[in-house]
């Protein structure tokens, strides 16, 4: 128990934890809310019935892979702040060409999928260049492409490539091929316990694992985290510090963007504007509250999906605004911004 | 011909009302990152300042009172930024991202708690066209000041070294941590104004999300403007412009979310330093740590 204290780990869950019950037990009660109504009807919202559980695993599916992408990023030292934009142009990716194609679910699901994460990845890439090439800051151009990517994919179902009937802001709705299998719809099915649990869910647990695995034992990973680390150094044993940012960088975009992709092809069945509530920015305090380790993501994403699902039953049950889920959120990245790996900031 | 140039008044008019908040923010962001922090939260002093303004203006029943609420209300929530990247060290680009989270729910909790109504609080005392006028020229005022402070008085040095070298800086005997505390705490008051401006002046209002990112622009107004209280302002007015511009356009068929986008792509543009060698503070977001 000592021990597990005493790791950075725990200790960053219990600060976020006294965050969430701290900040959000006094918002409630200035709602004049008690706070044992509040939660409890955040938590019977969340997993009261096995309908809100999908629904919570399904939230915690659409933070995790974004959150899996900035940690991704903030390993090799580099600040993507663009997980927002990368996961709604992979969305829109996937939903525009997942609506051109007829293909057989075997075909269409997958390429749905790659094409989000190229999207994303694009998207990712340019902050990656333009570091890279010109050392300009990764902050200030991921921000400004979060901005330039909900514009552009305003503007092109608008416009160019509206679908969805005058007025709506969407393509056309994908074939029933290119679903992933939706858990909600299954849970009144006793032979597909698994798939009850959610494809997205499932998908972004092996992608944790692949990334865990990749960070801590290959080459590549070792690299980025040494980059990451001690650039110096790392710049002195030969790691070529351009050729990194540009390759963490996309990577951490394809990642956001398949996320954008599962939500499309989950649950959504098209790209509409609305795809995301924020969700690239969510999972900031996901990777955050994860210590930036894929395995613990996992854990933090099901935390905050509960938080997700279970807000709207708090506000319908219980009367307390669902901002509050928002606001703890907030101030959990504000407790959390103090990580050593986070504040070693490589400077150009 | 007189037409025309009613038509050319009117846009120039609107370029003014747009670019106003745009400059008391990107002022704000100037001051902070002259000084070494970078505020990714000028979104958030903005929302502050002007749901305070606001909730406090409905309740005394003076908008002045209302606009002083509103520019501590920002400099309150710099403050958080300014003590956890001075005395805490942390990384100032995370903290900011979450107050940019924390900020926009707190306000529209607020409106939920103060007006029993999501979406928008209803109208309170503002101060009209005479009072938007003032706020017009201040913010050119503002703009003339600091760039007076930063560059011909002893503590614009001060700021402007810890944003190059505080470790230089502290060993001639400045108070880095306090000097940077400083600046971005004054910075957000002066950010705040634009928040003010906007539910204050421009309206009689708070909505949610009536900050529509400007926050972001004013950032993108102080990197093309090379971090100067004088360029950044030229950015804004720039930006403003383009944002006025906007409706003329949308009326010839251009479409409005390309126009929109316009500053943030001239901010990538010359981040990448295709607009000529532009060159951040060399300790801009980097925390000092005392050895």
């Amino acid at each position: 128990m000592n021990a597990l204290l005493r790791s950075r780990g725990a200790r960053d869950a219990l600060v976020a934890l006294v965050v969430v019950f701290g900040v959000g037990s006094i918002a409630m009660l200035l709602a004049h809310v008690s706070p044992l109504v509040g939660f409890g009807a955040l938590f019977d919202g969340a997993l009261g019935t096995p309908e809100e559980v999908a629904e919570t695993l399904v939230q915690a599916a659409n933070v995790l892979f974004p959150a899996l992408g900035i940690a991704v990023a903030f390993r090799a030292g580099l600040f993507n702040i663009g997980a927002e934009g990368q996961l709604i142009l992979g969305g829109f990716a996937a939903g525009w060409i997942g609506a051109q194609l007829p293909l057989p679910a075997f075909a269409a699901v997958p390429l749905l999928l790659v094409a989000g994460a190229l999207a994303g990845g694009a998207w990712g890439a340019i902050p990656g260049f333009l570091r890279a090439r010109f050392g300009a800051n990764e902050v200030i151009a991921t921000l400004m492409l979060n901005v330039i990517a909900i514009l552009l994919t305003t503007y092109l179902v608008n416009g160019p490539l509206q679908q969805g009937g005058a007025g709506a802001s969407e393509t056309a709705a994908l074939p029933r091929s290119a679903y992933l299998p939706d858990p909600i719809a299954l849970v009144g099915d006793p032979h597909l316990t698994l798939a009850y649990l959610g494809t997205p869910i499932v998908v972004g647990i092996v992608l944790a694992l692949v990334l865990r695995w990749a960070l801590l034992r290959t080459v590549f990973g070792y690299e980025l985290r040494a980059a990451g680390d001690a650039p110096e150094a790392a710049k002195r044993a030969g790691i070529d510090l351009g050729r990194t940012a540009l390759v963490a960088m996309a990577l951490s975009g394809a990642i956001a963007g398949l996320g954008g992709a599962t939500i499309v092809a989950g649950s959504l069945h098209r790209f509409n504007t609305g795809l995301s509530p924020g969700y690239g920015f969510i999972a900031i305090a996901v990777a955050l509250v994860g210590n930036l380790d894929p395995l613990w993501i996992v854990v933090a994403a099901i935390a905050f999906g509960m938080l997700q699902s279970g807000g709207i039953a708090m506000q319908a049950e219980a009367g307390v605004p669902r901002e509050v889920v928002s606001l703890v959120t907030g101030l959990v990245i504000i407790a959390l911004a103090g990580r050593r790996v986070v504040a070693r900031r490589r400077t150009t | 011909m007189n037409a025309t140039l009613a038509a050319i008044l009117a846009v120039l008019g609107l370029t003014l009302v747009k670019a106003t908040p745009l400059i008391y923010a990107a002022l704000g962001g100037v001051l902070s990152e002259r000084a070494g922090v970078v505020n990714i939260a000028l979104e958030a002093v903005m929302i502050a300042g002007a749901f305070t303004a606001v909730a406090v203006s409905g309740a005394t029943g003076s908008p002045l009172l209302g606009a002083l609420a509103g520019i501590l209300a920002g400099a309150l929530v710099a403050s958080v930024l300014a003590f956890a990247a001075t005395r805490l060290g942390v990384d100032q680009i995370v903290a900011g991202t979450g107050l940019n989270i924390a900020t926009l729910a707190a306000a529209a909790y607020g409106l939920v708690l103060i007006y029993h109504q999501p979406g928008a609080s209803r109208e309170v005392p503002a101060f009209g066209r005479p009072g938007e006028t003032v706020l017009i020229v201040l913010a050119f005022v503002a703009a003339l000041t600091l760039q007076f402070v930063l560059t011909r008085t002893p503590w614009g040095l001060r700021v402007r070294a810890c944003g190059e070298d505080p470790g230089a800086a502290e060993a001639a005997g400045i108070d880095a941590l306090r000097t940077r505390f400083g600046a971005v705490v004054i910075g957000g008051a002066i950010a705040a104004l634009g928040g003010v401006y906007l539910s204050l002046a421009e309206l009689d209002l708070y909505s949610n999300g009536m900050t529509a990112g400007r926050g972001f622009i004013a950032l993108a107004a102080v990197i093309f403007g090379r971090w100067t209280p004088l360029g950044a302002t030229g950015a804004a007015l720039f930006f403003g412009f383009f944002a006025a511009l906007q409706y003329t356009l949308q009326r010839a068929g251009v479409p409005t979310e390309l126009m929109q986008a316009l500053p943030y792509l001239a901010a990538l543009v010359a981040l990448a330093g295709f607009a000529g060698r532009v060159r951040a503070p060399a300790a801009d977001g980097v925390p000092y740590v005392r050895e």
